[in-house]
């Protein structure tokens, strides 16, 4: 058992994960710390996960399907119920913003780890999250104001009249949506009949409930969004924002905090909008408020998102503080701690920078198509600065049925130059073998200018500058080489240089290399930016001296 | 070319028939004609310059135990700079069927299942293809699954006629919705799959005539 004193005892004692992958285990590792006894829950394809392994108790929910497993609120429930758990924390993702899946838990006589369920269910819907904006004078992003439900011929001909009035491009939403699921684009007034059906279609699977709304597009545009945490008192403090620009289709793939260059008075206002709606909204234990930046620098109100977010590890290395740990206390009645009330003042003043990119089981080449398989070989990066959170290793299957997830991986500096060479290095170190991840985007992202110096910051940028199949043909050919190579060889798994080293033991071969070559230079912990030729954004790839000659 | 010009000991490689996209081109790597007049120098390890497709070039594969590798090449980088790239090498395996050495090779990231074989059975079967492609000219197309997931809808059924790039089905994989699309216009011959189903990578899904 764990060491407790008075101040910090456990806010329960025992506490139920309904979630799975990564953000599972997170939540079990801050339940331990605390003390507390985690139990997890599990569908038949994660019997074997690192979440179930982790915890103390793990309860089967059902087949791999979600609507089968981690959407059955009576079975997680029933789980909780069954275990002993006091409290039953969501992560993101699955019924983590379901009000009746909150008031379901409560109705147990159980805590919910998150806010209140008519404050989820107020901000969840999108619409309602609009007026609340409205009330807090908060500006929101233009559209329509009512859910539509394609079903109804009426409601379908009414949004396509209300169209012309937002203008176009426009965006077809998910009212009970999040995390970019169900968004479709919209350019031309014909292609929105199809849009509204296809969106409603992906909604109805993702959330359950199929009705959208329009919203204007606005772009170019930052995303920009605020941590915030609540206590049962009404205060509502923010804990900074982050930046979430670097997109594609509305996914995240890389988010930093805080958000580069803006002014600490801009900080500050943009603070105390969130800060006003969370106040209106009634906001308690963890949310943050998503805006768009335009051109202009006006901050546009898009979302709520009521629970942990995806991104949430950026602001706990920069604010030092543990949200989940956070959450928990909150849950358990505590008001907002000294802890706590010291990082929002420091807030608008960043001492430090934290990169977070998220690693999906997706391929770049084509079109981030899901890419799930059994993963041959996982070797994490390590060293200062350095923080993985994942849930596989090698030897795992990644299942087709959930998001293709599967690592994050968060670096950590002074500044943003250093957190970019820091993780510049660490994507170095990162291999992965067996399944296509995003990693080659994310290594071409961190080459890019405008990336490095932040103009360019939009959620259009990848778009324009992610060039998948040049990177990848240039992949093939050195790959074709090695394998050519190797072949030649011969026995070539005994080591020697393959063919291409005759007579050289590799030993030496490589000692040579690296020892004529210009590639580590200076002193450990002197962190400089190459930002010279263009052949260092082959990722891995280096350019040295050519050997002595 | 008479099969005896080809050096015995060259190979073909490209990317697998599995992965392969299109544009991506195969090499053909071979030793130098005559090894020993490529020789080092008294003490110089230098390379051995490989053929790649029938030009002496200055690049080595150097190996550092079972997986990692770093491929050197003199010629890519600025003048008197080397360019070298850190790579995994996964294990060989036979393809029974054609007799070809599959492995992984990951490079920047980026996962290549890449195929070897040697450049002269390259050539037979590439004889062997065209002969045989000339009888399957605008014969039925099979649509196989490229991701495994659930198929949440079928737009076609047999006797349909499809135009290129119509959609024929949408599969959900990892919570997104992916639609499938005519490779060339023709009729619904087979339609293999129902709403509902779990489709695994290479499963048939539709056949067009």
């Amino acid at each position: 058992m764990p060491v407790k004193d008075a101040a910090a005892a456990p806010p329960f004692r025992r506490i139920l994960v309904a979630n799975r992958g990564e953000i599972a285990l997170r939540i079990v590792r801050a339940a331990h710390e605390l003390g507390m006894e985690a139990v997890a829950v599990y569908s038949d394809a994660d019997a074997m996960a690192a979440h179930v392994r982790a915890a103390d108790l793990a309860i089967r929910l059902g087949p791999a399907p979600p609507a089968e497993s981690y959407l059955r609120i009576d079975a997680i429930v029933a789980a909780a119920v069954a275990s002993g758990a006091e409290a039953v924390h969501p992560g993101y993702g699955f019924l983590s913003e379901r009000a009746a899946f909150a008031l379901a838990v409560e109705e147990a006589g159980l805590v919910f780890v998150g806010p209140p369920p008519a404050v989820i269910a107020a901000l969840g819907d999108k619409l309602a999250a609009r007026r609340i904006a409205r009330l807090a004078d908060v500006p929101h992003v233009p559209g329509t104001l009512e859910a539509v439900s394609v079903d109804r011929p009426d409601q379908l001909e009414a949004v396509i009249a209300a169209a012309a009035g937002v203008g176009f491009p426009l965006l077809v939403k998910a009212a009970a949506g999040g995390g970019g699921r169900g968004i479709r684009r919209v350019v031309a007034p014909d292609e929105l009949p199809a849009a509204l059906i296809a969106g409603s279609r992906e909604a109805a699977a993702s959330f359950g409930d199929g009705s959208v709304y329009l919203e204007r597009e606005i772009m170019p545009a930052r995303h920009v969004e605020v941590q915030l945490l609540g206590d049962a008192t009404g205060q509502v403090i923010a804990l900074g924002e982050r930046d979430c620009s670097t997109q594609r289709r509305h996914q995240k793939l890389i988010e930093e905090a805080p958000a580069p260059g803006l002014a600490e008075t801009e900080r500050r206002r943009l603070h105390a909008m969130a800060v006003r709606l969370g106040v209106a909204a009634g906001l308690q234990n963890a949310a943050t408020v998503e805006f768009l930046c335009d051109r202009d620098g006006s901050f546009w109100f898009l979302e709520v998102n009521t629970r942990l977010q995806v991104e949430h590890p950026v602001t706990e290395l920069v604010s030092g503080l543990d949200l989940v740990v956070e959450q928990f206390r909150l849950a358990a009645g505590a008001p907002l701690s000294p802890r706590v009330l010291a990082a929002a003042d420091r807030a608008a003043r960043p001492t430090s920078h934290a990169i977070e990119v998220r690693i999906s089981a997706e391929d770049p080449a084509r079109v981030f198509a899901p890419a799930p398989g059994q993963i041959t070989r996982w070797v994490m990066p390590a060293g200062p600065g350095i923080r993985v959170d994942t849930a596989v290793e090698a030897g795992d299957r990644i299942p087709a049925e959930y998001d293709p997830l599967i690592c994050k991986l968060i670096v950590h500096a002074a500044d943003r130059p250093t957190a970019l060479a820091r993780l510049r290095r660490a994507l170095d170190e990162t291999e992965i073998g067996g399944i296509q991840t995003t990693l080659p985007f994310h290594r071409a992202m961190l080459a890019e200018p405008g990336f490095i110096d932040t103009s360019a910051l939009a959620t259009t940028w990848v778009e324009a500058h992610w060039d998948g199949p040049a990177s990848r043909a240039r992949a093939v050919r050195v790959a074709s080489l090695a394998a050519g190579l190797a072949e030649l060889g011969g026995a070539a798994s005994d080591g020697p240089g393959g063919f291409g080293g005759s007579g050289a033991p590799v030993a030496s071969a490589a000692g040579t290399t690296i020892g004529a070559g210009m590639v580590r230079q200076g002193s450990d912990d002197a962190i400089t930016v190459d930002s010279g030729p263009g052949w260092r954004s082959a990722g891995r790839a280096v350019a040295v001296d050519r050997w002595p000659r | 070319m008479p099969d005896g010009d080809i050096d015995a000991r060259a190979v073909r490689v490209g990317v697998a028939a599995s992965a392969r996209l299109e544009g991506d081109p195969a090499i053909t790597v071979a030793p130098p004609p005559d090894a020993s007049t490529h020789l080092p120098q008294d003490g110089d390890p230098g390379p051995a310059f490989p053929f790649v497709d029938g030009i002496a070039t200055d690049v080595r594969l150097e190996r550092f135990g079972e997986v990692r590798a770093r491929l050197v090449e003199s010629a890519a980088g600025p003048a008197g700079t080397d360019l070298r790239t850190d790579l995994q090498l996964g294990p060989v395996r036979v393809d029974p069927g054609h007799g070809t050495r599959l492995r992984e090779v990951v490079v920047d990231g980026w996962r290549i299942e890449v195929e070897v074989e040697f450049e002269r059975r390259a050539v037979l079967r590439a004889r062997a293809r065209r002969g045989a492609g000339v009888a399957s000219h605008g014969g039925p197309v099979e649509v196989r699954a490229i991701i495994p997931g659930r198929v949440v809808a079928v737009s076609v059924v047999v006797g349909d006629s499809v135009e290129a790039g119509q959609q024929i089905l949408v599969v959900e994989a990892m919570k997104m919705q992916n639609e499938l699309r005519a490779p060339r216009e023709g009729a619904v011959e087979r339609v293999g799959v129902a709403v509902g189903d779990t489709i695994e990578v290479g499963d048939l899904l539709v056949v067009i005539h």
